[in-house]
């Protein structure tokens, strides 16, 4: 058991690091409007700015951030992605019990909160699909496949320590990460933690580790979310996705910076 | 004459395919069909309720979703996941059926 451990021993903590391209302090402002409805828990929020911090947080934990990395966006642009420093959630989370979201993943029903009432260490989502079926998510043509960062459970034992410390140590050494895993692209967060997590079990996965169920994601571009009739209208550039209420990882950050987000927010937190 | 083709072209663009909203429904059921009990995790199966409803003990373990032996009171598990079971099917039902009534254009 971890010495930090908190007098308030349960809670959702987002990261929001502003990019030039996207404001994440302010999607977390009404992504975490969500998670206050469904899943009733407090929610801290981790950021190196405090500028427009709208919603009322339990706790908000000013770092410093000047890492700076780079991906294709959802749009085929080059973007600036600072996703550096994940691992310190571990130390910076103020609860014993954590449960760590991006600030894209909107948490629209009450399923994670299934995940507490059993003993583990962590817990991370690993499958996820899309409206044109399961996500393809091999790091690299002969890597292995990654876990989602987007979800994560952890609790603050010796285990999941060793867990943030591997984390920590690939994002520090990710070109030998990288040459070692055969993994393709620039550092993400996902490829940090599937690999830890493949270190620590031996080189081996352990499906006692993730989430049993799978997340849906929309990866390409969305022009607006509607909420009707207990149903999500997913309206995209040439189609509309129907999906019952459920718990959706949106990608396109250009979307969850619109005023049809926030519009969509309101009406579903109604 | 423009304004009609664009907004037919529009509306062919808001098209929606059944197969692909039933495919989220049934995920979203899946996940739905996940029971805890006794600290474990469950996937309630129409197997799992048979074996549980034959099963001659009051007193029995289970293997749970996280491979983990979870002591099960026999008629509880079977009552809270018949329940559950019944809750959930109905409800992917009664959803399925609401989105065959939704026009495909």
């Amino acid at each position: 058991m971890n010495s930090n451990k908190s007098e308030k021993s349960r809670g959702v903590v987002v990261f929001a690091f502003n990019s030039e391209n996207v404001n994440y302090v302010k999607i977390a402002n009404q992504t975490s409007l969500l998670i206050e409805k469904n899943l009733k828990l407090p929610i801290t929020l981790i950021t190196d700015s405090t500028e427009h911090i709208e919603f009322d947080y339990d706790r908000v934990v000013v770092v410093e951030n000047k890492h700076d990395n780079f991906r294709y966006s959802q749009h085929n642009e080059i973007v600036q992605w600072r996703n550096l420093d994940r691992y310190k959630v571990y130390e910076l989370s103020p609860y014993y019990e954590t449960l760590l979201l991006d600030t894209d993943y909107l948490v629209l029903d009450d399923t994670l909160n299934k995940i507490w009432l059993q003993d583990f260490d962590y817990r991370i989502m690993e499958e996820s699909f899309t409206p044109n079926g399961i996500f393809n998510r091999a790091m690299g043509m002969a890597s292995h496949n990654w876990l989602w960062a987007t979800v994560v459970f952890f609790k603050k034992t010796k285990h999941t320590e060793l867990l943030f410390e591997m984390i920590n140590r690939v994002q520090k050494n990710y070109g030998y990460y990288k040459s070692l895993f055969k993994l393709e692209g620039n550092y993400r967060n996902d490829f940090a933690f599937s690999i830890a997590d493949l270190v620590l079990n031996g080189y081996t996965t352990d499906k006692t580790r993730y989430l049993p169920y799978r997340m849906f994601t929309v990866e390409d571009h969305v022009a607006n979310i509607e909420y009707l009739n207990d149903k999500l209208l997913i309206r995209q550039k040439d189609r509309v996705v129907i999906s019952p209420l459920q718990n959706v990882h949106v990608m396109d950050k250009e979307f969850l910076q619109s005023e049809n987000f926030k519009r969509f927010i309101k009406d579903v937190t109604a | 004459m423009n304004t009609v083709v664009e907004n037919l072209v529009e509306q062919i663009k808001q098209s929606t395919s059944n197969q692909i909203n039933k495919k989220i429904l049934r995920e979203k059921t899946i996940t739905d069909l996940h029971m805890v009990y006794g600290n474990g995790m469950f996937l309630i199966s129409p197997t799992i309720l048979s074996f549980v409803a034959t099963w001659p003990d009051e007193t029995l373990y289970l293997e749970d979703v996280y491979e983990n032996p979870i002591e099960i009171n026999r008629d509880e598990f079977l009552y809270n996941a018949r329940l559950h079971y019944q809750t959930v099917m109905n409800t992917w039902h009664q959803k399925h059926n609401e989105l065959k009534q939704i026009r495909k254009i």
